[in-house]
Parts: structure tokens; C-alpha cells; sequence
């Protein structure tokens, strides 16, 4: 038994840094594009948001398992042929996209409509209200929402080992297929996620309080 | 010759119009008030002219030339303020001579001090809109407007959304302004002001102009009946006396 617990904190140091490298990765992306996404679906004409809404609602409605299964194993039908590891990502930016955009949307529908206009009247250009004017605006309110997305998307990794990604549960789950310590291993599995969440929980709260002390008054 | 030309305005959201073809000729210098019941138009009148709102026909123009948002010539100061929270007063004031006009940030900061100071309110520059007073609020919003040179002032019932004791500073401030040849049209229910500050008085209801004239003569006897009796209702409700 003792064995097993040994063998899965191997496991973890070696999946850990996998797990962290593309949870970091598709945090990071995913926010950019769904930044894009959710600014288009804000500003653009409906022929530009209408699409945008299906595509946001359908990744919104399929499982991230069932995503996974689809990116992995479908795409080399139509000519996506991506590595685990690269589906593992391509897979949770798009999945983590869909959620930060509705977070935007909702930030850009929050900023007052006269802050807008006033800016409007001085001759400020649409970029620049977006940039000085409507994100710092809007970062406060939106802040608590993306940290606690990407803390969610921390434990959605897990899900990547259905497709092989070498993360931490498709390696700490390798030892107990090996030992049949399925408990011992599952629980240290279970301990791992959990000081992770915690950690970037943690993490985050004390960034929205620096952000939020460089914004209010 | 005038300096605001409003000709034939039209607007209308769905089947009700809101404005049925305003004209107001605006000379330099002149302080024009505009009163009139809730809901006749006054604010949707500024928003036009502003170019915030779309107009179904008619045309607003300033030293001849169409206007529109952001082009200089009309500066407009919100019931709301609007300041923008993450900024402090001089960054607010300063933003718009840096990123429109082009100005150094050295430069912008001087030009905002020097407004901020002409709604005397140099001393606080430095802070954010939270740490200030609605009176000093909008005492910003108007240096931010005033920074940028308009050719035309216009307020949106200004002093709206503050408590009473707040609103003094704030009109001082418009009327210092006005008494130094600011153009501007301001809309306001505080008609003692609207009385002593507007070289013109602009009644308003239905989206027309009912009559436009000095205020010694909407204020006193030789007022059309519906602004009689609108004046009435109001004096009863401020003065406490039975219409």
C-alpha cells in the first residue's frame, strides 16, 4: 500500500507539470479568445454575433468529454490530425472561450451607457473607449467570474486523460491500473486537485485585490 | 449670426414622436434654457443636437457645418456625470487632450489642472470620482468638457441627480460660465436658475416648441396658458403654496 502512495506521487510530479502547462495555456488563450468573441458578439452587426451565439451555445450544450472524443478521434476525419497534447488544448481553449465570452458579454453590457457616451462626445475613437474606457470599467465586475472559470477549468484537465494527454489522472490512474490501489491512488489524485484548486483560489482572490486596489478609489 | 442652427428636427422611437421639427437658431454667447413638462422632449432635444441620438428628419449644424459625435464642436455635460470611475479627476479631464487632441502628457495634465481649477476644484486632481462629492462630481465632468474648447455647451439637467444643498456649486459654476459668453442650452427643472441665467427661455412640450423668449416674459405675464400652468404646478410643489 505504502508502494502505491509512492508510486503516485511519482506520478504526480511527472503529470503536474503537463496538467499546470495547458491549464495555464488554455486559461490564457481561451480568455483572448473569448475576450474576441464576446467583444464581437457585443459590437459586431447580428450577421457577425448571430453565428458567434450558435457556436458559443453548442460548445456551451456538448459535454467537454464529448468534445474531447470529437476533437481527438473525429478530426482526423477532416483533416485534424493533433497530438493528445494538442488536442488537450485546442480542446479546453475552445471549451474555456465559450464560457469567458458570455463573462465579457456580460461586462460590456455592464458598463454604463453614458461612460460610453461621454467619451463618445470628447472624440475618443471606438478603440480607445474600449481599451481606456470600457475594460478597466468593466474589469472589476468581471474579475470574480474569470478567476473562478479558470479555477473550473483547472479540474476539467482531468477529463483530458480519456485522450491520452500524459496529465496528472492519466498518470496517477496508470499506477493503479498497474497495483490495483485504485482508492490509495484516487485519493491522492483527489488531495492533488484539491491543494490545486485551492492554490489558484487563493491565488486569484489576492490578484482581484491588487487589480481592484490599482482601480477604485 | 447664429452659431447653432437646429432646423425642421424630427425624432421618434417606434410609432411616438418625440420631437416634431424643433428649430432653434443659437447665437454666440447666448445662454438658452429649456424647460418644459417631464417627458416633452428636452433631454432627447440635447441628445440630437448631440448626435447621441438618430434624428428621422431635419438638420443640426454648427457654424454652418453638420456636426457629429466627437468632432469638437458641441461638448455635453450628463444628469449622471458620467466621469469614468478608474480614472482620477485629472486623468478624466486629461484623457481626451491626449488620445484626441494629441497633446504630450505633460501638457494634457497642465491644460486639465487649469480646468479643474477654473470649476475650482484643483486640489482634489488627484482623486477618483468615489472620493468626491456629487456637487464635485460634476463639477469634473463640466472641466472635461470645458478642457476640450467646445463651440457649444450643452447640460442635461445637471444638477438632477444631487441632493439640494449640492446643487449651488454646481450652478455658480454654469453660471460663471454663461455670465463669461460660454454658448449653451440648458435644460433644468431649477427654474429660479433657468429665470436668472438664460438670455432665452425654450418651453417645450409634445416635442414642440411652445414659445421661446426672455425670460422676463415666460417667467412673467406674457406666457402662453399651458406654460402658466405648468410654472404654476411647479411653484406649488417647490413653494409648498396651493396652485
Amino acid at each position: 500500500m505504502m508502494q502505491a502512495f509512492i508510486d503516485s506521487l511519482w506520478a504526480t510530479a511527472q503529470g503536474l507539470p503537463v496538467t499546470l502547462a495547458i491549464w495555464l495555456a488554455a486559461v490564457v488563450a481561451g480568455m483572448a479568445l473569448g475576450f474576441l468573441v464576446g467583444a464581437l458578439r457585443f459590437f459586431a452587426p447580428r450577421a457577425v454575433g448571430w453565428p458567434l451565439a450558435t457556436l458559443v451555445e453548442t460548445v456551451r450544450g456538448v459535454p467537454f468529454l464529448v468534445q474531447c472524443f470529437l476533437l481527438y478521434f473525429g478530426g482526423p476525419f477532416i483533416g485534424i490530425d493533433l497530438s493528445p497534447v494538442m488536442a488537450g488544448f485546442v480542446a479546453l481553449t475552445v471549451y474555456g472561450a465559450a464560457y469567458f465570452s458570455e463573462v465579457f458579454r456580460a461586462g460590456f453590457m455592464a458598463v454604463p451607457q453614458g461612460q460610453v457616451e461621454a467619451a463618445r462626445i470628447l472624440g475618443l475613437s471606438r478603440p480607445a473607449t474600449v481599451w481606456r474606457i470600457m475594460v478597466p470599467v468593466m474589469a472589476l465586475g468581471v474579475l470574480p467570474s474569470l478567476a473562478n472559470l479558470a479555477v473550473i477549468l483547472i479540474k476539467e484537465t482531468a477529463v483530458l486523460s480519456i485522450i491520452t494527454v500524459p496529465e496528472l489522472t492519466f498518470r496517477v490512474q496508470g499506477v493503479g491500473t498497474s497495483t490495483f490501489a485504485f482508492a490509495e491512488t484516487t485519493l491522492v489524485l483527489a488531495l492533488v486537485y484539491w491543494a490545486l484548486v485551492e492554490g489558484t483560489a487563493v491565488a486569484a482572490r489576492g490578484l482581484e485585490r491588487r487589480i481592484e486596489r490599482a482601480l477604485a478609489a | 449670426m447664429s452659431i447653432l442652427s437646429v432646423r425642421g428636427l424630427h425624432r421618434s422611437v417606434g410609432d411616438t414622436q418625440i420631437l416634431r421639427g424643433i428649430d432653434l437658431e443659437v447665437s454666440a454667447g447666448e445662454a438658452i434654457g429649456v424647460i418644459g413638462p417631464s417627458g416633452s422632449g428636452k433631454s432627447s432635444l440635447l441628445r440630437c443636437i448631440a448626435g447621441l441620438d438618430p434624428i428621422a428628419a431635419g438638420s443640426v449644424a454648427v457654424e454652418g457645418r453638420a456636426t457629429r459625435p466627437g468632432d469638437g464642436a458641441i461638448g455635453m455635460v450628463f444628469q449622471q456625470f458620467n466621469l469614468w470611475p478608474h480614472l482620477t479627476a485629472r486623468e478624466n479631464v486629461a484623457l481626451a487632450l491626449r488620445l484626441v487632441r494629441k497633446l504630450p502628457a505633460r501638457e494634457a495634465d497642465a491644460k486639465a489642472e487649469a480646468a479643474l481649477a477654473q470649476v475650482g476644484l484643483a486640489p482634489l486632481a488627484a482623486r477618483k470620482p468615489a472620493a468626491l462629492s456629487g456637487g464635485q462630481q460634476q463639477r469634473v465632468a463640466i472641466a472635461r468638457t470645458l478642457a476640450m474648447q467646445p463651440r457649444v455647451l450643452l447640460f442635461d439637467e445637471p444638477t438632477a441627480a444631487l441632493d439640494p444643498e449640492l446643487t449651488t456649486e454646481v450652478l455658480d459654476v454654469i453660471r460663471t460660465l454663461a455670465a463669461g459668453g460660454t454658448t449653451m442650452l440648458v435644460v433644468s427643472h431649477e427654474m429660479g436658475f433657468v429665470a436668472s441665467l438664460a438670455t432665452r427661455v425654450v418651453f417645450l412640450d409634445h416635442g414642440e416648441v411652445v414659445q421661446s423668449g426672455p425670460p422676463a416674459t415666460i417667467f412673467g405675464g406674457g406666457a402662453e396658458p399651458r406654460i402658466q400652468a405648468f410654472l404654476q404646478t411647479y411653484l406649488s410643489r417647490v413653494a409648498w403654496t396651493k396652485a
